[in-house]
C-alpha cells in the first residue's frame, strides 16, 4: 500500500471562464454585439429587452434574443412576437445560464444575420455572478418594487457588471423608495459603474441605456 | 444554489486524476474556493459526501480554504486585497475599484473553485 500527494491544480469554474472567452471570440468575428441582462425576478428585464428592440429596428439593427428560465416560453414568445430570432434556454434545475448554454444555443443562430444579441439570464441577483457567458457588457435589472436595500444585499453582482438599471422608476413615489439612496449604494461599490433609471412602461431612460450600450 | 453541479465538476476532476494515478481509494481533498464564489462551503461538502458514496472517494475528507479576493489596477497597476466596506456586525460588503486610483480594477483572485491536491492511496 502506497500514500501518495497528487497536484492537481484545475479550476471548475475557469472552465466557465474558458467556454465565455471561446463565445466572445465567436462574437467579435462575426461582428455581434452581445448583453447579458441579469437581474432580480419581476424586474422588468423582458420588458425592458421588449421597448429597446422596438427601438433598435426602427434603426434597422438586427436584434436577436436568448432568453434563459428555469421551465416556460413566456419570455421567449413575447420577444418573438416582435418578430426577431429567439432561441429559449431551460435550465430545469439550475439558477443561472452558463458559457456551455450559450455555445449551444448560438450554434441555432444564424450570426452573420445579427447585429445585437441581447441575453436574458435567469432571474436572479446570486448565481449569474459567477458565470460570465462572453458577452461584451454585463448588465443588473432590478427595480424599486423590490425596494431600496438590493445593491447592499447583493455587492458582488453590481460590483463585477458594467451597467446597473433600475427599472419602474414611475412607482418609486408610490413605494415610498428613495431612488437617491439606491445610486448612491451602487456608486460607493461600484463608482465606475453606470447606473441608469428606466421605466420601461413610460419609456423613461431606454434611450440613455441604449446608448450606454453604444448602440 | 449551484454546489451540487459545481461539486459533480469537482468529483469529475478528482476521479480523472486518481484513476490516472491507479489509487485504490482517495483520502484528502484539498479545494480553493474564492470569497467571491456564492459556493457555500457545508454544501458543497453535502454534496461532496453524497456523491462520493459508493465510490473510491467514500469516506475521505475535503478539506476546504478560502481565497481571499484579490485585484489589480488596470491603470496605476497597484495590487492587492479587494477593499471592503464594513459597518457593523451585519455590513461586510467588497468594493470593485482600485483603492489607490480609483478606477477600473481586475479581479486576480477569490472566483476559483480548484481542486489544489488530492491524497491517495495505490
Amino acid at each position: 500500500m502506497f500514500f501518495h500527494v497528487i497536484s492537481v491544480g484545475k479550476d471548475i469554474l475557469a472552465v466557465n471562464r474558458e467556454l465565455a472567452e471561446k463565445n466572445r471570440r465567436l462574437f467579435e468575428k462575426y461582428g455581434v454585439r452581445a448583453f447579458d441582462f441579469m437581474g432580480s425576478i419581476g424586474s422588468g428585464k423582458t420588458s425592458l429587452i421588449e421597448e429597446m428592440i422596438k427601438r433598435l429596428r426602427e434603426k434597422g439593427v438586427r436584434v436577436a434574443a436568448i432568453t434563459g428560465d428555469v421551465s416556460g416560453d413566456d419570455d421567449a414568445k413575447r420577444l418573438a412576437s416582435l418578430g426577431i430570432n429567439v432561441e429559449n434556454l431551460n435550465t430545469g434545475k439550475e439558477c443561472h445560464l452558463d458559457a456551455h448554454l450559450i455555445e449551444h444555443a448560438i450554434e441555432k443562430l444564424n450570426l452573420d444575420s445579427i447585429d445585437v444579441l441581447f441575453i436574458e439570464n435567469v432571474g436572479n441577483l446570486v448565481c449569474p455572478a459567477d458565470f460570465p457567458l462572453g458577452t461584451e457588457k454585463r448588465l443588473v435589472v432590478i427595480s424599486v418594487t423590490e425596494g431600496d436595500d438590493m445593491v447592499r444585499k447583493h455587492p458582488v453582482i453590481f460590483g463585477t457588471s458594467d451597467i446597473a438599471v433600475l427599472n419602474k422608476v414611475d412607482l418609486a413615489e408610490v413605494m415610498g423608495v428613495d431612488i437617491a439612496r439606491i445610486e448612491e449604494d451602487y456608486k460607493r461599490i461600484n463608482p465606475n459603474g453606470v447606473f441608469i433609471k428606466t421605466s420601461a412602461k413610460t419609456g423613461e431612460g431606454i434611450d440613455e441605456l441604449i446608448r450606454a450600450l453604444g448602440l | 444554489m449551484h454546489e451540487f453541479s459545481t461539486m459533480q465538476g469537482v468529483v469529475g476532476v478528482i476521479m480523472e486524476f486518481a484513476e490516472k494515478n491507479n489509487a485504490k481509494k482517495v483520502l484528502r481533498v484539498y479545494l480553493d474556493v474564492g470569497e467571491l464564489t456564492f459556493l457555500n462551503h457545508e454544501q458543497l461538502k453535502f454534496s461532496y459526501q453524497i456523491l462520493s458514496e459508493g465510490t473510491i472517494l467514500e469516506g475521505s475528507e475535503l478539506v476546504i480554504s478560502p481565497i481571499k479576493a484579490r485585484y489589480v489596477c488596470k491603470h496605476c497597476g497597484s495590487s492587492g486585497d479587494l477593499p471592503r466596506i464594513e459597518e457593523g456586525d451585519h455590513f461586510s460588503v467588497p468594493v470593485f475599484y482600485c483603492p489607490e486610483c480609483g478606477k477600473e480594477i481586475e479581479i486576480t483572485s477569490g472566483r476559483e473553485c480548484r481542486v489544489r491536491e488530492i491524497e491517495i492511496e495505490t
